[in-house]
């Protein structure tokens, strides 16, 4: 996974419904771009069958001390 | 009683005082009144004082008392919280303009429980707008000034509750964590704080910043208080199905617990890195503290905290952004700068990434808890450094402030995206006598632990007692 690039963005948001001018999607892309690239090691690397509410379930597993 | 100035007294004395008729919630009520019309000017730290309203209210629950009538463990006591608390009648502007007169038609299911349990309302506190920042800037109120010294920051994003705290001009506060809007504002201004485990509290009718991450806990002087407050709130709440079902421990019988021989753990890399001298130099002696109190102290291999940190931040613009489409579409100018920002950031998250953050919750919560297998607990600071300056902070006046930023919140937000509970306690003082605090981080639910170690801490300390003096 990659840091989406300003162009990138400006569509992203476009389709999420907000219209941004190119100085904000560069903004945009130099302050998500560090957490893009802190979660890039993990990214594309999760197992098919994994699913969200994995996390509730670990949570409430008694955890061994 | 001869207590000069009952708003010193710490929440389960005060709460037992007034139970015992040693004092009145009148006089209670009066007295953090009487510091908060000192304080105010100088902290920022109410949003609304309510002085009739507290007192009258205060009058009541003193002739119910009198007629042995009492709510519950905080009868009468005098409390103010952070304004994003829903409160039928009453504004909650959530530290915005676009909810400046905006009044709530529920009462959250936090502060109804509070309430049940006879608590007096003082107000409600200042905090950062939409709860979305972590220093205590408000664009449209001000920011909130550190009792220890006004020139710097509070933390946020429950700037006025730890503010407030701090002053004693409130026996607890309410804030919410996150990515450590209640430990960093705990940290900075010298008081304790319990960010809970995700689902243990209820949110109902609490503003939303991000649904998956949100924590209600409380700010106050004592892990006891905490431990009372925590005990209150917690429990399933069927206006908000993510709570949990279990059954709520005695959170004050664990304040009362021994730690000898306890084990808590010191993580090998992260969180000892970067570090300021004095939050270097406290650490250690926390951990000498500990080591006397029979805790015992070992190393720990966390897995890597950056990568969680990312993933709790793709994860929090992206819901934010969210929540706040709509506003954010039809009235952007009523936003202050700093938060539209940080708001439009999500709009460049992809759906699947952030469908991968949450994914990966599970597993990075299962390897976390692998790695602290034979500890009951972790002990790291809360931040870098002790609270830096409001100017240096600014986004919108100085230059590197966005990178001061991001130093001092790098310790919170990985604990926020394992969902884990983490106590936030004062540890000392920097050679600027400002207060700087550690956090110990628990396994989901065992607030119990983390209590009981933060309680072992303070009766061996006092740096929750140090009150900041007005200058």
């Amino acid at each position: 996974m990659t840091a989406p690039t300003p162009k990138q963005i400006k569509t992203i948001a476009d389709v999420g419904g907000l219209v941004v001018a190119d100085d904000v999607a560069e903004r945009i892309a130099h302050a998500i771009g560090p957490a893009y690239d802190g979660f890039a090691a993990v990214a594309g690397t999760l197992p098919m069958d994994l699913e969200p509410a994995t996390f509730l379930v670990v949570q409430n597993t008694k955890a061994a001390k | 009683m001869s207590v000069i100035e009952p708003a010193l007294l710490s929440l389960t004395e005060v709460a037992s005082a007034i139970a015992q008729n040693k004092i009145s919630s009148r006089e209670a009520t009066q007295s953090c009144l009487d510091r908060t019309a000192k304080w105010q000017p100088s902290l920022n730290a109410f949003m609304s004082i309510e002085a009739d309203a507290a007192l009258t209210a205060a009058d009541a629950a003193d002739v119910a008392l009198a007629k042995g009538q009492s709510r519950g463990a905080l009868h009468g006591v005098p409390l103010a919280h952070k304004d994003m608390y829903y409160d039928e009648g009453h504004v909650v502007t959530c530290g915005s303009q676009i909810r400046r007169d905006w009044v709530a038609t529920t009462t959250s299911t936090a502060l109804q429980r509070l309430k049940d349990a006879g608590s007096v309302r003082l107000g409600s506190l200042q905090m950062v707008e939409f709860a979305y920042g972590p220093t205590g800037h408000n664009a449209h109120y001000g920011a909130v000034h550190n009792p220890w010294h006004v020139d710097h920051v509070t933390g946020g994003s429950s700037s006025g509750s730890g503010s407030a705290v701090a002053a004693r001009l409130t026996f607890a506060a309410l804030g919410s964590d996150t990515g450590g809007s209640i430990r960093l504002p705990a940290h900075f201004c010298g008081v304790t704080g319990l960010k809970t485990t995700v689902g243990l509290v209820s949110r109902a009718g609490a503003m939303p910043l991000s649904q998956s991450l949100d924590t209600v806990g409380p700010l106050a002087r004592t892990v006891q208080d905490c431990a009372l407050v925590t005990g209150l709130m917690a429990g399933f709440d069927p206006l908000d199905p993510t709570t949990s079902t279990r059954a709520v421990p005695d959170y004050m019988a664990a304040t009362k617990a021994s730690a000898k021989g306890m084990t808590v753990g010191i993580p090998k890399a992260f969180y000892v890195e970067d570090l300021d001298a004095d939050t270097a130099r406290i650490l250690q002696d926390t951990i000498a503290t500990l080591k006397r109190e029979g805790i015992n102290v070992v190393e720990v291999d966390l897995l890597d905290q950056r990568q969680l940190s990312a993933a709790c931040q793709l994860l929090i613009v992206t819901e934010a952004a969210a929540i706040h489409k709509r506003w954010m579409i039809e009235r952007p100018q009523d936003y202050g700068p700093q938060i539209l920002a940080r708001l439009q950031n999500g709009f460049g998250i992809s759906g699947v990434s952030y469908l991968e953050t949450m994914r990966w919750r599970g597993p990075a919560l299962a390897a976390h808890l692998a790695a602290v297998i034979g500890t009951d607990a972790v002990l790291a600071p809360v931040s870098p450094i002790a609270a830096p300056t409001i100017v240096e902070t600014d986004v919108g006046n100085s230059m590197g402030a966005e990178a001061m930023i991001q130093r001092l919140t790098r310790f919170t937000r990985p604990i926020n995206y394992l969902g884990l509970p983490s106590l936030s306690i004062p540890a000392g003082f920097a050679a600027s006598n400002l207060p700087v605090g550690m956090q110990l981080i628990g396994r989901p639910f065992d607030e119990s632990t983390v209590l009981t170690i933060g309680a072992a801490f303070q009766r061996a300390t006092d740096f929750h007692k140090k009150c900041p003096e007005m200058t």
